[in-house]
């Protein structure tokens, strides 16, 4: 046990565990000043927000210090039960009274968590559980349906809460499944060869699905941008063709010209597949056209269309709808270089109050507006450091189990940042999730405490396991 | 399948992405100053600090117009707590179902009609914000709040603001000073820097004219404001704010008690007097009767209450009189007939014609041998045939065309008078009376088909010309002069910078001086002198020169007026006294004027009998 111990000791990664604490003081700092108090200015004063996020911490590091404890081969067999725990509070949230239109928070007295953020640790760790189980390096259809089943599953949960934010980190598993190589082959092949009666072995699109993903994603933005607008051309001039259908009327004309090249240029023997892929493709972008703009125009309620056309500045309403936007931008913008120091945001400030959310969504206005484009540049360089080295950490797991677990950790931390920070700088519509470490939230802290300690953990014990 | 190759893939995906927000940020945060722009409009607040408006004295420095301090109950609904309904009410003396009536009246009156630009529909918008101070009563007076502010400790939300407001220490002179009255959505328009909606602004009167002097200098302050409207700090520690700085005060020629004892002396009767200093053209009082109290217009509850009474009672007691009436002159026009025939060489001081009362009435009185015999006994055949000649002096064969000529000369002499045309006083409203040209009666009879015998009632007073009382009085002060007045006006010394420019004009008649004598010489028999007719305006130890003036009116009994000045010697004062439907000048304008002389002049009437007779006299026509 000793020997245990002693290995752990060498081999913790405190690479990590620094940034993981410099992340935590900057936030408490930066929490402190977001949420000043002028009656409570004590930080430990457990009435103050500052106070009762170092006593989550503080939960979250006891927790922590308590799973590094436990033998990560127990974690490993642990899993299915923590997962389950969740999922069955997942549900009973369900039936919680709503809050801001979600029912994401289960009520203990005063206090309330939020299963959701627990969720996320549970689901990574059931993910590489069920990835990391067997022996066999071969991908079998099995596996990638309950891979599938865990996380849509999961997601639905999620979904049901109300919780778009949350429902888009669970999106983050789909790159680990990529990196693991899991690929949608056998449910692409079976509509392909089953249902179309074509021939194939394996598909592009199927493997390289993350790469498709940005495709999906930038077709996505034009739709969204066109989906509304309305064009009359000088040939049709009584009649004002939506903006969806000249995209698909583009789309349909592209991929004719392309069918003719392809049949003028290519051999007869490649010329079938070469059409049938051209044919597919073209499908394929019909349908994301057309599920984009239904999903836009008939199935997102007003208020996330709103965030959408304001985010892609179709709308302006400086002082309504885009009213918490808007002053967030003011507030880091008006940051300048150096920023107006701490506790001296004047936008941002929990006094003037300008920004709503400022102690949780958007927290990053406070930091960015005291600590100027200088902060902002340490706290994007600390993150980015974190999610390289997380990657470094993954890489050098010898178990599936522990890389699969790494690579989510690194995801749903990529995830935070870059919608938190875009949504404050505006590249990215009003998404509300917390800020790493930085946005008040107990369930949030305490639950990436936990998965931190779990992967440090893990980490720790790599030389203990055989490659799998 | 090479799959730790894909990790470049996330590599590359966390890398780019830090490098778009970090040049996202550097671009936001030091290279657009959009957001900086953004950040001053949102938190920072301009407030404006108006200060008192300047203050009125008279001409010996009593203060006639000052400010008080009035208080408004204000509300933050935020902040109002287990409101005790029933206890509010019986606090503020109102009904229980007032309390609510009220904050939902001041809520309707937020609502803002808006024109949808997506649908041209019309919706109505409300303005009113529950962590906004409003007013739940308004411009209560320091013994009204006192009652109320101690016990507003139990009310909270609810708190006193002050308020300065107009004070008239004496209930007169309303006319001369106008009031002050919420500002016209027109008037906001044209100053915008200055006013905001709910401002008070000089109506009529001299707060009207010296609007500009008396609002003074606004003061700006800076601050920093919270989401909700709150101030949070102080811009810049206060480096740009500036004070606000009261309007200077603005000394009057007027004489608070004479202005208080003429309109003691002018209640139940309707007309006006009018006091200047010949000297200086300093107004040492314009009585309009009816008159009103001045403190009855302060603020809006007051306006609201009193305006619409005082604008419908039938006796226009909101009219200026003054300066805003035009009045046939009567006799009184003979002085300046009388000197315009001297200059004109048509008759002399000692011409003499016949009181032949068939052409035009008269009453008896011995032959006028001169022009102060004229002026004495006032002879109106006497300045038929005078006038007559300056009409028609037979430089054009044509009669027609005679006249013609005669009238424009006529015309020149009467404007030279300040007659017809409109004397620039600073005190808004002024009328200029009427003098008829020739384009007056080509107008009316047409071109050529007019002469003397038409228009011969001019000669008298009578008939198309009209004056205003502050003309009739500039006629005495220039009869005082021997021939020129200054354009008479109210403000003497605006703060330590003396008056308006305007004031220092010298204006002189077409009349040489020297023609002058024998008029004053007729004023001063017309009073002292057996036969005159003003002998009512009598002084003992003081030589009053005046002219009575009885004008005839279709509509009634006959106007009576009287113009004077006093001294003879060293005129310290000319007046003019104008009595609607009291009959002949001598009986009821001269005695008034000659009050006002001695009360002016000595501080006190002697004559209690005569001031009695006035007091007691009601001359309102039933």
């Amino acid at each position: 046990m000793s020997r245990n111990l002693n290995s752990v000791r060498s081999n913790w990664d405190w690479w990590l565990t620094s940034i993981i604490l410099a992340l935590m003081l900057l936030g408490l700092v930066n929490l402190y000043s977001a949420a000043y108090n002028p009656e409570r200015t004590f930080l430990f004063d457990i009435r103050a927000l500052y106070g009762k996020q170092i006593m989550w911490m503080g939960i979250g590091i006891f927790l922590g210090v308590v799973i590094s404890l436990i033998d990560s081969e127990f974690i490993r067999k642990l899993t299915p039960a923590a997962f389950l725990v969740v999922t069955v509070l997942l549900v009973v949230v369900l039936f919680s009274r709503p809050i801001h239109g979600a029912r994401s928070w289960l009520g203990f007295g005063s206090f309330g968590i939020q299963p959701s953020e627990f969720a996320k640790v549970t689901t990574a760790l059931m993910l590489a559980f069920l990835i990391g189980q067997g022996r066999i390096k071969q991908i079998t259809k099995k596996k990638v349906f309950q891979v599938l089943i865990l996380v849509f599953g999961t997601m639905s949960l999620i979904l049901a809460q109300n919780d778009t934010g949350t429902f888009l980190v669970f999106t983050a598993f789909f790159f680990v499944m990529y990196r693991e190589g899991i690929t949608f082959d056998p449910i692409i092949l079976y509509f392909l060869n089953k249902l179309l009666g074509l021939r194939y072995k394996s598909t592009w699109v199927g493997v390289h699905f993350i790469p498709v993903l940005f495709g999906v994603i930038f077709f996505s933005i034009i739709t969204l941008y066109f989906a509304e607008s309305k064009h009359s051309f000088y040939f049709l001039p009584s009649i004002d063709v939506p903006g969806w259908a000249v995209l698909v009327t583009i789309m349909t004309v592209l991929g004719l010209c392309i069918a003719m090249l392809v049949n003028q240029l290519s051999t007869a023997r490649t010329k079938r597949r070469v059409l049938s892929v051209v044919l597919i493709s073209y499908l394929g972008s019909i349908l994301l056209i057309g599920s984009v703009s239904f999903g836009y125009l008939q199935v997102l309620q007003s208020h996330q269309k709103d965030r959408i056309d304001l985010w892609l500045g179709k709308i302006e309403d400086k002082d309504g709808k885009d009213y918490n936007r808007n002053r967030a931008l003011a507030a880091v913008g008006s940051g300048g270089f150096s920023g107006n120091g701490y506790q001296q945001a004047v936008l941002a400030s929990p006094q003037s109050n300008h920004v709503p959310e400022s102690e949780t969504d958007f927290i990053f206005c406070v930091y960015a507006e005291e600590w100027g484009f200088m902060g902002s540049l340490l706290l994007v360089f600390l993150f980015t450091t974190l999610l390289i080295r997380l990657i470094v950490i993954a890489e050098r797991q010898r178990s599936r189990f522990a890389r699969v677990y790494a690579y989510s950790v690194a995801m749903i931390i990529f995830y935070h940042f870059a919608i938190n920070i875009g949504m404050n700088v505006g590249l990215l519509p009003v998404i509300g999730i917390p800020l790493p470490f930085f946005s008040y939230g107990g369930s949030a802290m305490m639950a990436f405490s936990v998965m931190f300690f779990i992967l440090l953990k893990l980490d720790s014990q790599r030389k203990d396991v055989l490659a799998t | 399948m090479n799959l730790e190759g894909r990790r470049i893939v996330f590599l590359v995906l966390f890398i780019l992405v830090s490098i778009i927000y970090s040049v996202r940020l550097f671009y936001m945060q030091v290279i657009d100053d959009r957001w900086m722009t953004r950040a001053a409009e949102v938190s920072q607040k301009r407030i404006d600090v108006k200060p008192p408006r300047g203050i009125l004295l008279d001409r010996y420095g009593n203060k006639v117009v000052g400010n008080k301090t009035y208080y408004n109950l204000m509300f933050v609904e935020d902040i109002i707590k287990d409101l005790d309904t029933a206890a509010l009410a019986k606090l503020l003396g109102l009904e229980y179902h007032e309390i609510g009536e009220r904050f939902e009246e001041i809520r309707v009156s937020l609502d803002r009609k808006t024109r949808s630009k997506k649908t041209g529909n019309d919706t109505v918008v409300n303005d009113y914000r529950s962590y906004m101070p409003y007013a739940f009563m308004s411009e209560l007076t320091a013994e009204e709040i006192a009652g109320i502010a101690s016990e507003l400790f139990y009310f909270p939300g609810f708190y006193e603001e002050t308020v300065s407001m107009r004070d008239y220490p004496y209930p007169n002179g309303g006319h001369i000073f106008g009031y002050l009255n919420e500002i016209r959505p027109h008037e906001l328009e044209k100053d915008r820097y200055f006013y905001k909606m709910g401002d008070f602004i000089g109506r009529a009167g001299l707060e009207r004219e010296y609007e500009k002097e008396l609002r003074g200098l606004k003061g700006t302050k800076f601050l920093i404001t919270s989401a909700r409207g709150k101030a949070v700090d102080n811009f810049a520690d206060g480096k740009l704010d500036t004070f606000a700085l009261q309007g200077p005060s603005l000394q009057l020629g007027l004489d608070i008690e004479l202005q208080a004892y003429g309109e003691e002396l002018m209640k139940n009767k309707l007309g006006c007097i009018v006091a200047i200093e010949p000297a200086t053209g300093e107004i040492l009082a314009m009585v309009s009767s009816p008159s009103f109290d001045p403190n009855q217009l302060v603020g809006s509850r007051n306006i609201r209450v009193n305006y619409p009474l005082l604008d419908t009672n039938k006796l226009l007691p909101l009219f200026n009189r003054g300066i805003q009436a035009e009045y046939p002159p009567g006799s009184i026009l003979k002085l300046v007939q009388s000197l315009v025939g001297m200059q004109e060489g048509v008759i002399t001081e000692n011409t003499s014609f016949p009181c032949t009362k068939g052409l035009v009435g008269c009453h008896s009185h011995p032959q006028a041998n001169s022009v102060s015999d004229a002026l004495q006994y006032s002879c109106n055949p006497y300045f038929y045939f005078c006038v007559r000649r300056i009409i028609q002096q037979g430089k054009q064969p044509s009669i027609f065309r005679d006249a013609q000529v005669g009238l424009n000369v006529w015309e020149n002499y009467m404007h030279s008078f300040g007659l017809g045309i409109k004397m620039e006083t600073d005190i808004f409203g002024i009328r200029p009376g009427v003098i008829p040209n020739v384009a007056f009666y080509n107008n009316w009879y047409g071109e050529h088909r007019w002469a003397w015998s038409t228009i011969r009632s001019i000669s008298i007073g009578q008939g198309e010309v009209k004056l205003t009382p502050l003309q009739m009085a500039n006629i005495a002060v220039i009869m005082a002069n021997s021939g020129w007045y200054y354009t008479p006006h109210f403000v003497k010394n605006i703060g330590e910078n003396g008056f308006r420019s305007e004031f220092s004009i010298k204006h002189t008649t077409l009349v040489d001086s020297i023609h002058y004598s024998a008029v004053q010489e007729g004023m001063r028999r017309a009073v002292n002198e057996p036969g005159g007719t003003a002998r009512r305006a009598i002084i003992e130890d003081i030589i009053v020169a005046g002219k009575t003036g009885t004008a005839q009116n279709p509509h009634g009994e006959d106007h009576s007026i009287f113009i004077a000045y006093a001294p003879f010697e060293k005129p310290k004062i000319a007046i003019s006294v104008f009595i609607e439907n009291a009959g002949f000048g001598g009986t009821w304008a001269a005695p008034i004027a000659s009050l006002m002389i001695e009360k002016y002049l000595k501080g006190e009437v002697s004559d209690t009998i005569k001031e009695r007779r006035i007091l007691d006299a009601n001359l309102i026509m039933k």
